[in-house]
């Protein structure tokens, strides 16, 4: 939850970016996606779930309050809007900014009782971060999450769209090793989530 | 409404008693039929019902066709249950109230209860409902959720979060009503909170609407705030004098003082909203500038004097001089105050010179539509745009200029799909919802109104050469465009809108010859609307050096603002009247007001406050505001309505047109109008429009004046005036 500051006078209240000021960083493929998503729908409306994950994808990992607004303006909705659904949703990343992969560490009943708090703190102790944070290097975000749907495999990771378990130090020491040299798996993930929304012979 | 209107009834028997409802109706507007209440918080009558806080909860079931009743398991929602045959309500059993104080329970765990300290105190539907509904104690113990207490979300609502019970109706009031979306939730379950986008202003010309739907003290007014108890003002009903609509206002006032704007209902002109413009635009009622004592210039400067001494030195300079004495005034005026300045004038006086367009308004005689084409300049009210298939609005930031116009504009959209063509040169308010925005260059009005008339197929003449590609070339608008609105105008029954700073535009009374002469011929109505609150009235009234009251042209015309400026500049007008109006800061030639009023020998400043131009006056009379007098206004749709004394007058400021009345007795010795009322009989006497408008039947919506008799219409002088395009 975002601090609401109290500011000194009432009329230092920010304005809201105008549509033309704002800096819009869609990629062309972008766009064509979006494009081809709102012919899905009758109402641009519809557009906003996955006009966010391509967000999450060109803005890096974050929906930062840019990114909600360029959605807004591409679909002709209110900014605030746009924000209010991107904030409602977890896996938005809309909170902070993300490292290029996201560790999210299922701690629900199955994986606690099978250690999850000792996968957790491994892994805390080797990143250096708690949860919520991202290492120094921007690599790593540790996230603590609920029941995954995959307790037969407590204790459970999830990087990306990849699940992870059952994990012990040797395996989270590999998992590591891997990731430090592979693109990044929350722009990767958001990438999946927009293909997912269309359709083949659209531009994927 | 959100209430479902349906000619197909319904039986439901509501705690034993069957009634026939429309089909479909909400059930919580249904038991209002047998005079019960459901307790409510989200539900809104104006807007779509959501179910977010349960409060209304009744227990349903259905008769059965061997006459049992099966009672459905779990209770249900009453403000999204829409009534359906053999349906059963209970509202008032056990498990009903248990449920309630369950939900109040639920409610209350993380609110903070700080009534005492509360704007909302006294007048809360959460305080209240808790006392009717609720339970006494709470088995809530843990720490209460905490958030910022007085969040300036701008310069008139402040957020106090805590107090949020997340019913939405501000959120969906901005959706659904105002149209502008600049509240939303964010974050979800107990964080969840309406808030703008990255808490940037909140920017809304109908901000003020969410304090009063808010059902708890979560959003309140800024000025307001800590000013006073409800239970320690007292309310009266008003009109807003401030925007041209005639919007109905509750006035709240402690100890003589104005406090508070809230919106009152009616039906006909405002619904129950109000624009910042009317809600926060009356602190005027309060400045500590107001003029409290008639003052005379002398030698050593302003000295305070009595009424009968400046009305002595007044008729000294005006009595008996005719043209050369002259009067200038705003259309914000009473229609009594105004009726009784054009009398003074002409039959006190025997001056011409009156005029109330200090800043643009009617055209002069000849170029009015009633006169030029024979076609009504004001054709439209608030209330229909409700029900029309397409609406054009025309040059004009509707919002601004015409809230109300603009709200119901935008519920006929919303509710019933009208079809919005907006024709601004910049972007507005209406472009959000419009169905074809025709963006044109600045000063190619009338050739845009000619090409819409061509594209139409409304047959006018002299219109043949604006076809789409043609006004392309001369307004910027794409011809597609053009083609598309005309494609919508075809149809019968549109409403095309504009006011009153269409004609301060190069082109614009053209533009608004062609577009009453497109609505004519099409089958539309056109209305170019008045920007003041009492802009009507001025002309009906004969405000105008032109036009006598009644609108009768007037044979022997007197000077018109800048004509009158011009000459006391020059010295040529001795003695000059302003009443309610400041040339200096509202005439847009500020050089040539200053230079008049310099120049001019004799000046009268009528005015509630001490303006600039009192500096240069030889007499300064103070005057009343329209909530200090009784009086009545015409809006902009040519709606009467009364506005009764809410408060005192400060010193010894008169009504104005009680100073009028009494010097024109000076002159004149006859029986004078004791009030008022007096005023509004010889009014509606004299002037055939106001025919049976009279202070008895002003209660309720108010009165919609008649249109003025005229001959058939006559377009044949449009293609001459387009020739000039
Ligand atoms: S909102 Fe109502 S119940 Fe809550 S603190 Fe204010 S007055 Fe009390
Ligand atoms: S601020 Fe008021 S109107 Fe808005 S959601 Fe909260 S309680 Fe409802
Ligand atoms: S508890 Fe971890 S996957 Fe279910
Ligand atoms: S009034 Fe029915 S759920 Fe809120």
């Amino acid at each position: 939850m975002s601090d609401l500051i109290q500011l000194g006078a009432v009329n230092e209240r920010p304005k809201a970016p105008r549509g033309e000021d704002l800096q819009l960083k869609f990629s062309e493929k972008a766009i064509a996606q979006l494009d081809a998503l709102k012919a899905h729908y009758p109402e641009e409306k519809a557009c906003i779930l996955p006009g966010l994950w391509i967000a999450q994808r060109e803005y890096g990992g974050t929906l930062t309050a840019e990114a909600i607004a360029e959605v807004a303006h591409r679909l002709h909705r209110s900014y605030a809007e746009v924000e209010g659904v991107a904030t409602f949703y977890s896996m938005y990343n809309t909170a902070h900014a993300v490292g290029a992969h996201m560790i999210e560490v299922c701690t629900c009943l199955s994986c606690h009782v099978c250690g999850a708090y000792r996968v957790a703190d491994y892994l805390k102790e080797k990143l250096g971060v708690g949860f919520g944070e991202t290492t120094p290097d921007g690599l790593f975000t540790l996230h603590e999450v609920e029941c995954l749907n995959a307790c037969d495999r407590a204790p459970l990771l999830q990087v990306g769209d990849q699940y992870y378990g059952p994990v012990g130090p040797a395996e989270i020491d590999a998992l590591l090793e891997k990731l430090r040299t592979s693109p990044p798996t929350v722009t990767q993930l958001a990438d999946e989530i927009v293909k997912v929304h269309l359709k083949a012979e659209e531009p994927r | 409404m959100a209430a479902v209107v349906s000619t197909d009834t319904v039986k439901v028997t509501i705690n034993g008693v069957e009634i026939e409802v429309p089909k479909g109706e909400l059930i919580v507007e249904s038991v209002k039929r047998l005079g019960l209440e459901i307790p409510i918080f989200c539900y809104h009558p104006r807007m779509k019902p959501v179910g977010m806080c349960r409060m209304c909860l009744v227990e349903v079931g259905f008769k059965q066709p061997d006459g049992s009743v099966r009672m459905m398991p779990k209770p249900q929602a009453g403000c999204t249950l829409p009534a359906s045959d053999n349906m059963v309500v209970l509202t008032d059993t056990e498990a009903i109230h248990r449920d309630r104080k369950g939900v109040l329970e639920f409610l209350l765990i993380n609110h903070p209860l700080d009534c005492p300290i509360c704007d909302r105190g006294g007048e809360c539907p959460l305080q209240n409902n808790t006392l009717s509904y609720g339970p006494s104690t709470s088995r809530f113990i843990e720490m209460k959720r905490h958030a910022h207490k007085a969040f300036p979300l701008s310069q008139y609502v402040t957020l106090d979060l805590e107090r949020c019970i997340q019913c939405g109706r501000c959120v969906r009031f901005t959706e659904e009503i105002s149209g502008d979306s600049q509240l939303a939730f964010r974050f979800r379950g107990a964080s969840m909170q309406p808030a703008t986008y990255q808490l940037t202003d909140f920017e809304s010309k109908f901000s003020g609407n969410v304090i009063e739907i808010c059902p708890v003290g979560a959003l309140t007014n800024a000025k307001y705030r800590f000013r006073a108890r409800p239970w320690d003002l007292e309310t009266k009903p008003g009109i807003c004098t401030v925007t041209p609509c005639g919007t109905n206002v509750w006035f709240d006032y402690r100890a003589g003082k104005f406090i508070r704007l809230n919106g009152r209902t009616n039906e006909e002109v405002n619904e129950e909203w109000t624009a910042d413009r009317t809600k926060f635009g009356h602190d005027f009622y309060n400045s500590p500038n107001r003029l409290k004592a008639p003052n005379l210039r002398t030698e050593t400067g302003f000295k305070g004097a009595g009424w009968s001494d400046v009305y002595a030195e007044i008729l000294a300079h005006f009595e008996g001089k005719g043209s050369e004495v002259g009067v200038i005034t705003e259309a914000n005026l009473s229609n009594e105050d105004l009726f009784m300045l054009q009398k003074l004038f002409r039959k006190g006086f025997a001056s011409q010179n009156i005029d109330h367009r200090l800043s643009g308004g009617w055209q002069s005689f000849e170029e009015r539509l009633e006169n030029k084409l024979g076609l009504n300049t004001v054709q439209t009210t608030i209330a229909e745009l409700e029900n029309v298939p397409a609406s054009l609005v025309f040059a004009t930031s509707l919002a601004d200029e015409q809230p109300m116009t603009f709200l119901r504009l935008r519920k006929g959209w919303f509710q019933n799909g009208t079809k919005v063509i907006s024709a601004t040169s910049h972007p507005t308010e209406v472009d959000q919802f419009a169905h074809v925005i025709l963006r044109y260059k600045p000063g190619t009005e009338a050739r845009l109104a000619a090409g819409l008339a061509h594209a139409s197929g409304a047959a006018l003449e002299g219109l043949e050469k604006f076809n789409p590609e043609a006004t392309e070339q001369a307004t910027g608008v794409p011809a597609n465009l053009i083609r598309e609105a005309g494609e919508i105008l075809r149809e019968a029954g549109a409403r095309i809108l504009t006011t009153h700073s269409l004609l301060t535009t190069s082109e614009g009374s053209v533009a608004c010859e062609i577009l009453a002469g497109l609505a004519h011929k099409a089958g539309h109505k056109f209305s170019c609307l008045g920007l003041k609150a009492n802009t009507a009235g001025a002309k009906e009234l004969g405000l105008l050096p032109d036009t006598l009251p009644g609108g009768i042209k007037n044979s022997n015309p007197g000077k018109d603002t800048r004509q009158m400026l011009e000459d006391a500049a020059r010295g040529k007008l001795k003695a000059l009247w302003l009443v309610n109006c400041d040339p200096l800061t509202d005439f847009p030639d500020r050089d040539l007001a200053e230079k008049a009023l310099e120049n001019v020998e004799f000046l009268v400043v009528q005015h509630h406050q001490a303006i600039e131009a009192c500096e240069y006056a030889s007499v300064v009379l103070p005057m009343t505001l329209p909530a200090e007098q009784d009086g009545t206004f015409t809006s902009s749709e040519r709606r009467v309505q009364r506005m009764a004394p809410v408060l005192s007058a400060p010193g010894e400021a008169k009504a104005s047109w009680r100073i009028f009345a009494e010097l024109l007795l000076r002159i004149q010795p006859s029986t004078p109008p004791f009030g008022p009322k007096d005023v509004m009989e010889e009014i509606s006497r004299e002037v055939p429009t106001f025919a049976g408008v009279n202070y008895g039947a002003l209660d309720g919506p108010g009165v919609l004046i008649a249109q003025p008799e005229l001959g058939e219409p006559n377009l044949n002088s449009l293609g001459g005036t387009l020739s000039k395009v």
